[in-house]
């Protein structure tokens, strides 16, 4: 008994540190540390390099616009990895999200506003990652103080607490005009500075939303393997053992009470991330802009990317952000519909609909998400032109 | 699962994500800039305006101006109202194109409506699609939707015309405001009642904000200058929710009510407080009011203890843009928010004029001629030198208002009591900055 | 004192209509496991449907007609979105129900139109006068219908073949199923049956005010009231929503003179307070059923 007691025991046994893989067998794991590793497969490298240099060449490509909306895609991104990893690997529903957004974004706007509003706080430091840092850690800090909750309540109790959270926070929000300006009124969101260079303004080089949309994905990099990374390590296989039976994983000896405590503190600090850069990208904040459907938008992007992976995090965040932008294209190949706003049924009331329907619709037929499709679809082209 | 599906589901897929990007590669979609319409020629144009018809044009001929539409289509809270707006200021600009166009244009407010869903976020959305095809905005609802666009606008030289009547615009260049705003009518109307019904104490009852509080600001001050008491009771949206704000009349009993919110909430709050034996008046700004509430069973109280504060006269009144307005609604229900859609083209229309006149429908252009605009005629719905935005923000601010009782044989279910009321108070009144960023209501 | 008192029947008068919506919930919930964010949109619809059916028939047998019709549309939803969904997991139910809702609620704005639509209810804002209180009549009668329906629904689970049938539905689904039970059925008709409640309490919210576009937030003041008195249990629905009422009432009423730092318009969060209130002290809420953990 002594001997199991001092193993480590929330680490799986050490595996041979790189296994050698015998030649010509590129697919065959001999250790555990391959089957971990971050790009455990050839094809993996390969097409995680083509991606990347597609995301470069894009912005000299497409529209301003739809590099904007790219970048926003990008932010959501960030935040979508953030409740996945605590919805979706360490179990602990959350209909929150928005409440952390807010923190982070009003933390981040706090920080880069101006001075000497006695009306509006400002402490005028705009360089970029000490605004991006504050907002994600005050959230963060936040997510400490709300975990306790989560090792009392479970499942939808859990979820509607943490709705009330949502409906507390945007009561403050509105309340503290000092910090958010007011209702309908907003203040200014934190201006993205590097090194001197405002990013939102466009340069010589660059428009504006060139450089937004570099910045974005750069910062979703680096996110998306960090979110990998702690997935893939024993903070990450302790959420899923929480989440699988929590009970067989106390015995294990995860300790449980730890685990949910760093899921909430790590997603508190993704969607501060994120909310404080989602509204640099449109320069404004105005404190409705918290609420339960923001919530629902990023628990849709988890269910419509995978449960579970960070990929699909990222697949499903810019399939939402996008998605409304797909339905505004519908009016030209459906000429029956009025674009006139008066009638019925018009354009406008059947992209409403559609965004409905269409969540509806993946839900139900495609159950794993953009990461089961595509699945899918690799394992049909792996064993082409056979079925199987 | 099998193969073909899983097939036809990537290729359907892949589609999708190819129509987003056919939208258009990077400089692919400018307008072509080739200026010029029909007899004109000579006037200078960049994006929004071209040489070609307007789809289902009025007048063939004519070359076409595209001004853009943000307003709230679907799931706002002024849902109801944005369709109604758009109604509005699409009969206006199809009149301006059966009088022929401007400079040899014709106007299309048509093509680009998109629907801000009262966010931030979608707002600056939209608004980035549709920018390099639109002139200008021939109308944006909502503050905060327009604060997440005011900056690009003044930056690419883009005029538009707001949906509301906050005091903000006053002080925003590119911003084409028309009538009153929230602020001198509250005061003229906390004056009126201090004359009228020699009131003692106000009340402000409003939403929080650049309307609610905008209004309060006003009442604020005027109650200040007629030495009254005055009381600040902020609300939120939902019928539900008016509990506090009628338990606050009732308790305080002040002589005046100064209400700032939407229709529902103002029936219910004016119902309710009446019926546990309020007695004191009540005085709602523009957006208060709807026709339907005469169905309501808060008419009875409606109609002895409000009246409404309108930024010009309602449909049944009698100017020559009025009229005009009614035969061009024909048998549309009458609205006045359709009125609402119609006046706030006026300023837009003068400056397309004035661009045009002096050879420059370019952005530039039209934002230096909206710019020294001094005067917009409104045939007769709003007084003469309204609209003048040559001289700041002070001197765009119009101070009349028009003061309503309801009356169910009215078209819209109010009429005009007190015409064009200019109190002391808005007469003296410096407007500097935003009224709710000016005054603290404590 | 009278204030009191009237802050306390303003409370169980709005706090019944919120116990009829979160026993729609409950039932839902007791059949299929999910909280339907479709409730939102049904109760709308509902509300419409009486001011449109107020009109010809009269708001008395509007009621009942559009508790029906709502109760047809709940039973499709049930058919066509929800079964295929059986023994996925449920917050993927609980995010359709979302996008059920925004659906609906476009079609129904429709409906709606840019006015304030009057449910046609016979009491308005009248007042009548009880032990020398002005008591409105509205409220009286969102007391009276609540304790009619909850009084017949109990009723129907204790005494019906049905009623039997759903509670063993509910308690174990393949147990049911051996017995006999068609348990497909019994989600059904409380699918069906939760729309006919969200119809009639969208009646009762019409009632004296009428309904807008922005009506439906009313029925998310279900959502504590359901969390409250336990997610299974239909007594603390009931209970659930009567307390979220006189919370919210009383501190309409009081908050800003005694609490005022608490900032305008406290009493619309004051529910999500009283909820984190309850679950330090009971985590499965006054009434709910604590969860037994097999290891």
């Amino acid at each position: 008994m002594t001997a199991l007691e001092n193993r480590p025991v929330d680490r799986p046994t050490p595996a041979p540190a790189k296994g050698r893989r015998p030649w010509g067998r590129p697919a065959m794991y001999t250790g555990y540390g391959q089957d971990m590793a971050l790009l455990n497969t050839g094809a993996k490298k390969v097409s995680l390099g083509v991606l990347l240099v597609l995301v470069l060449l894009l912005p000299f490509v497409l529209e301003d616009e739809l590099l904007r909306l790219l970048a926003t895609g990008a932010v959501l991104a960030i935040g979508a990895i953030g409740l996945n990893l605590v919805t979706g690997y360490a179990g602990q529903v959350s209909l929150g999200h928005a409440f952390f957004l807010g923190i982070g974004a009003y933390t981040a706007a706090v920080v880069s506003g101006e001075t000497g509003d006695e009306d509006l706080y400002g402490f005028g430091i705009t360089f970029l990652p000490v605004w991006l840092l504050a907002g994600g850690a005050m959230a963060a800090l936040v997510g400490l103080v709300v975990a306790p909750l989560a090792s009392r309540l479970r499942g939808l109790y859990l979820a509607i607490v943490t709705l009330g959270l949502v409906f507390l926070g945007e009561h403050v929000f509105r309340e503290w005009d000092a910090v958010t300006g007011g209702v309908g009124v907003g203040r200014p969101a934190a201006d993205p500075v590097l090194f001197g260079v405002d990013l939102s303004r466009s340069t010589d080089a660059f428009s504006a939303d060139q450089q937004m949309y570099l910045l974005m994905m750069a910062l979703l990099v680096v996110f998306a393997l960090l979110g990998r990374n702690i997935a893939r390590s024993a903070i990450g296989r302790s959420f899923a053992a929480v989440r699988d039976r929590d009970i067989a994983a106390e015995v294990t000896g995860v300790d449980v009470r730890k685990a949910k405590r760093l899921a909430f503190v790590i997603s508190g600090f993704y969607a501060g991330c994120a909310g404080a850069l989602l509204y640099s990208v449109s320069g404004y904040l105005d404190p409705s802009s918290f609420g339960l459907l923001v919530s629902v938008q990023f628990v849709a992007m988890v269910l419509i990317g995978g449960v579970a992976t960070i990929s699909g995090s990222i697949m499903g965040a810019f399939f939402i952000a996008i998605l409304p932008r797909l339905t505004r294209e519908l009016p030209e190949y459906l000429p029956f519909l009025s674009s006139s706003a008066t009638e019925f049924p018009n354009v406008f009331q059947v992209e409403t609909l559609l965004y409905g329907l269409l969540i509806v619709a993946f839900l139900i037929f495609e159950p794993r998400g953009l990461f089961g499709v595509w699945v899918r679809a690799r394992n049909y082209w792996k064993s082409w032109p056979f079925s199987y | 699962m099998s193969s073909t599906t899983t097939r036809r589901r990537v290729a359907a897929a892949s589609l999708a994500g190819l129509a987003v990007f056919a939208a258009g590669c990077r400089g692919g979609s400018e307008d072509p800039a080739d200026g010029g319409g029909g007899e004109g020629g000579s006037i200078a144009t960049d994006v929004g305006v071209t040489s070609d018809p307007c789809p289902e044009a009025v007048n063939p001929d004519n070359g076409c101006i595209y001004l853009g539409t943000l307003s709230d289509l679907t799931v706002g809270p002024f849902a109801a109202a944005g369709p109604t707006i758009v109604a509005g200021q699409e009969a206006f600009w199809n009149r301006v194109n059966e009088d022929g166009g401007i400079g040899g244009y014709d106007v299309n407010v048509s093509e680009y409506v998109r629907d801000n869903q009262y966010n931030p976020q979608v707002t600056n959305q939209v608004y980035q699609e549709i920018k390099p095809d639109i002139l200008g905005l021939a109308q944006t609802l909502g503050s905060p939707p327009t604060a997440s666009i005011v900056e690009d606008l003044a930056a690419e030289d883009i005029v538009a015309a707001p949906a509301g009547w906050t005091s903000l615009y006053l002080f925003q260049d590119v911003i084409l405001e028309s009538g009153p705003t929230y602020c001198a009518e509250a005061m003229n109307g906390v004056d009126y009642a201090a004359e009228t019904y020699s009131a003692q104490s106000v009340m402000a009852v409003h939403y929080a904000g650049d309307y609610g509080g905008d209004a309060a600001a006003g009442a604020s001050v005027a109650a200040e200058a007629n030495g009254l008491d005055f009381a600040n009771v902020e609300t939120t949206a939902g019928t539900d929710n008016q509990s506090a704000a009628v338990a606050a009349i009732v308790d305080q009993q002040p002589d005046v009510v100064v209400v700032s919110t939407g229709p529902a909430d103002m029936a219910t709050i004016v119902g309710q407080s009446v019926a546990a034996g309020f007695q004191g008046r009540f005085l709602g700004s523009s957006p208060t009011w709807n026709a339907a509430l005469l169905q309501s069973p808060a008419a009875p109280a409606l109609t002895a203890s409000y009246q409404l504060l309108g930024p010009w006269g309602p449909w049944d009144t009698d100017t020559p843009g009025h009229e005009a307005m009614r035969a061009a609604a024909g048998d549309t229900t009458p609205n006045e928010f359709f009125l609402s859609g119609w006046v706030w083209s006026y300023p837009m229309k003068a400056a397309l004029e004035a661009a045009a006149e002096s050879g420059d429908l370019t952005r530039e252009g039209l934002a230096n001629a909206s710019a020294a605009l001094e005067s917009v005629d409104y045939e007769g719905i709003l007084p003469e030198g309204s609209g003048n935005y040559a001289n700041g923000g002070d001197a765009a601010a119009v101070r009349t208002t028009q003061l309503s009782d309801v009356s169910a044989d009215a078209s819209t279910g109010v009429t005009v009591a007190e015409a064009d009321l200019e109190g002391s108070t808005a007469e003296g009144y410096e407007f500097t900055e935003a009224c709710y960023e000016a005054i603290d209501l404590g | 004192m009278r204030d009191v008192l009237l802050t306390t029947i303003r409370g169980l008068g709005f706090g019944s209509v919120y116990a009829m919506l979160a026993v729609s919930f409950v039932i839902i919930y007791k059949s299929s496991k999910v909280i339907s964010f479709a409730q939102p949109a049904l109760m709308l619809a509902g509300a419409v449907l009486v001011s449109y059916l107020a009109g010809p028939v009269g708001f008395y047998l509007a009621v009942p007609l559009a508790a029906i019709g709502i109760a047809a549309l709940g039973l499709g939803l049930e058919r066509t979105t929800i079964r295929p969904m059986i023994g996925r997991p449920v917050f993927v139910v609980a995010i359709i129900t979302l996008g059920l809702d925004i659906a609906i609620r476009v079609v129904v704005n429709v409906f709606i139109g840019p006015d304030v639509r009057n449910v046609g209810d016979p009491w308005g804002l009248n007042t009548v006068d009880v032990a020398g209180l002005p008591v409105q009549e509205r409220y009286i009668a969102m007391v009276a219908v609540l304790v009619v329906v909850v009084g017949a629904l109990f009723a129907f689970f204790r005494y019906s073949r049905y009623g039997l049938a759903m509670r063993a539905a509910s308690l174990d689904q393949e147990t049911a199923m051996v017995q006999g039970v068609s348990v497909g059925a019994m989600t059904a008709l409380a699918w069906a049956m939760a729309g006919g409640l969200a119809a009639v309490a969208g009646a009762f919210v019409g009632a004296g005010g009428g309904v807008d576009q922005s009506t439906w937030i009313i029925a998310l003041k279900a959502l504590p009231a359901i969390i409250i008195g336990g997610l299974d249990s239909i007594e603390g629905a009931v209970v659930g929503g009567l307390l979220v009422g006189i919370v919210e009432s009383f501190f309409a009423s009081y908050q800003g003179e005694y609490l005022p730092w608490l900032g305008q318009n406290f009493s619309l969060v004051s529910p999500y307070v009283l909820l984190l209130v309850v679950l330090l002290v009971k985590p499965y809420g006054l009434f709910g059923t604590r969860e037994v953990e097999r290891v």
